[in-house]
């Protein structure tokens, strides 16, 4: 007999075509929903997991006694409707990004303080950018972007590229990397302009990714990001396997074989929750007629540096603790204290090309300049009392963060396949989802997506 | 709309500033129809990023380049256009 509160257990109906058995890979947003919703109609699952944690690049860092900051991903937005039902069901819930207050901009010149998240920069020029972007953004087939009219020339070029040949204002040539950077974390000269517009297009346009408040931002999880992972991994219990690095996956006419450093599963079929750099990096038999990537997909490009102070002591000042930095590392900064834990959190963005050089260099180097960048900007606040570096460019588990960035031609040559079964191999993962491609809510839709595909094997 | 087919890059002498091609500017990057000429920006939903497309618009449009603070200054469609008209 079993109640609400064993959601799992298989008092629901069983497998409805033939599989009755799966390995998924990767214990993440999108693994664990696809585990979840596998297990929830009698399917055997078993997780296999390469780190020694679940979550994927949701993880919690934790800042004081009962508070914790995201080190990865950390914001949901009110559209984000899968990841807002799983955050309900799991009785977590969201509390709103904190954003009053005035902002400190040091592009350029001397730091200076301003009303609202508006930059000291010609206001025209910006909006010149951002209506091409949005023109282009509107152009594109959300569903399938190598379809996109144009696609052949777009995808083609990179961002840097686009801007060379489209931007003449100083000043949003001077932006327009710094958006990239915080809107994808990604380096202009190697994401696809195709990537770009389709990453717009799918998060729901310019405006929406990039507000707090009526955006994208607006909420976080209380309590991190982290919980969604590791409350789905409580309920999966022991078919959750940790600190199993899968290195193949062999397939034959009766099922499929996935190995693993530490020992082979056999199941009917298996689903890769993996980001694409990762997917593409495991030894398939029989081939894959198509790889997961290529050597022109790049990193998500992102460091975050979370500095603790003892309180928010900028809102004491009238800043919301948001700056905007032409001059790394941190190019950008926001307030992530959490809710009623009493401590003050800095979180700076390093993102772009100058995540590659601020990750080679020595911690104390990255605690030194992050730390008088961060006093630069907000005089008032004294050596803080927790300073942490999150490299999400070289971890080997995650190989980038926030999502992958499809280089010149990556849509043209996978996108057609991003979601194609290769026989009893399927994909999930944010970046397998057109919808809020790249964000929590994309890997959330893409573990149901692969889930109810394994349901309709025959 | 595309940016290049524009009043100012065509050579052709920019429109007379009116408040219904400022309501038109709103409604297109709001995405919203119910805008008046007293409709309030900012109360419609937008907000900075949104407000420099208008402020290209206006450019392109009219000719006249003002600063995120003359938007501030002038959030509805009536007094924008005002704005516009003062600054040519």
């Amino acid at each position: 007999m079993t109640g609400p509160d064993t959601p799992l257990a298989a008092d629901t109906p069983g497998p409805s075509g033939g599989v009755t058995s799966a390995v998924v890979v990767g214990a993440g947003y999108a693994g664990l929903t696809a585990a979840t919703a596998l297990a929830a109609r009698g399917v055997d699952v078993t997780v296999l997991e390469a780190r020694d944690r679940v979550g994927g690049r949701a993880h919690g860092l934790q800042v004081s006694a009962d508070g914790w900051a995201d080190a990865g991903a950390a914001y949901l937005g009110d559209r984000h409707t899968e990841l807002h039902a799983l955050i309900a069901e799991l009785d977590l819930k969201a509390t709103p990004t904190t954003m009053d207050g005035a902002s400190r901009f040091a592009l350029g010149s001397e730091a200076s303080t301003r009303d609202g998240r508006f930059p000291p920069l010609n206001a025209v020029a910006l909006g010149d950018l951002f209506e091409r972007l949005d023109d282009l953004t509107a152009t594109v087939r959300p569903d399938a972007p190598w379809l996109t009219p144009g696609a052949g020339e777009l995808d083609l070029l990179t961002a840097r590229e686009w801007a060379e040949r489209h931007l003449t204002h100083p000043d949003a040539r001077l932006f327009f990397p710094l958006f990239l950077g915080e809107m994808m974390a990604a380096d202009p000269a190697r994401v696809s302009m195709l990537h770009v517009a389709f990453y717009l297009r799918s998060g729901g346009g310019l405006r929406y990714l990039n507000a707090f408040e009526g955006g994208a931002q607006q909420d976080r999880i209380d309590g991190g990001a982290h919980q969604v992972c590791e409350r789905l991994a409580a309920r999966l219990g022991p078919r959750v396997r940790l600190g199993e690095p899968v290195l193949a996956v062999h397939q034959d006419d009766e099922g499929v074989t996935v190995r693993s450093a530490r020992g082979a599963y056999r199941a009917d079929v298996a689903v890769m929750a993996l980001p694409p750099l990762l997917a593409d990096a495991v030894d398939y038999r029989p081939g894959l007629p198509v790889r997961r990537a290529s050597d022109r997909t790049a990193r998500g490009c992102a460091v975050k540096v979370h500095l603790v102070y003892p309180a928010p002591w900028w809102r004491d000042h009238g800043l919301s603790g948001w700056s905007v930095n032409a001059e790394g590392p941190l190019l950008s900064t926001v307030d992530d204290s959490p809710a009623g834990a009493g401590v003050g959190v800095l979180t700076g963005f390093v993102t772009g090309a100058e995540a590659h050089r601020y990750a080679a260099l020595d911690p104390r180097e990255q605690r030194s300049t992050a730390v008088e960048q961060a006093t630069r900007l907000f005089p008032m606040l004294p050596e803080p009392v927790g300073f942490h570096v999150t490299d999400w460019v070289n971890d080997p588990y995650s190989k980038g963060c926030y999502a992958a960035l499809f280089g010149p031609g990556d849509w043209l040559r996978h996108g057609p396949t991003l979601t194609e079964p290769h026989l009893r191999v399927h994909w999930a993962g944010t970046e397998t989802s057109t919808e809020f491609f790249g964000l929590l809510e994309g890997a959330v839709r893409s573990g149901r997506r692969v889930a109810a595909e394994v349901l309709a094997r025959p | 709309m595309s940016v290049d087919t524009t009043a100012a890059a065509a050579g052709r002498s920019p429109a007379p500033a009116d408040t219904e091609g400022v309501v038109a500017m709103f409604r297109r990057v709001l995405e919203v129809d119910e805008v008046s000429a007293d409709s309030d920006f900012f109360l419609l939903g937008g907000d900075s990023l949104v407000a420099t497309r208008v402020l290209s618009a206006v450019a392109r449009t009219y000719g006249v380049e003002l600063t995120f603070a003359d938007f501030l200054d002038a959030p509805t469609p009536k007094r924008l256009a005002a704005k516009i008209a003062a600054a040519r």
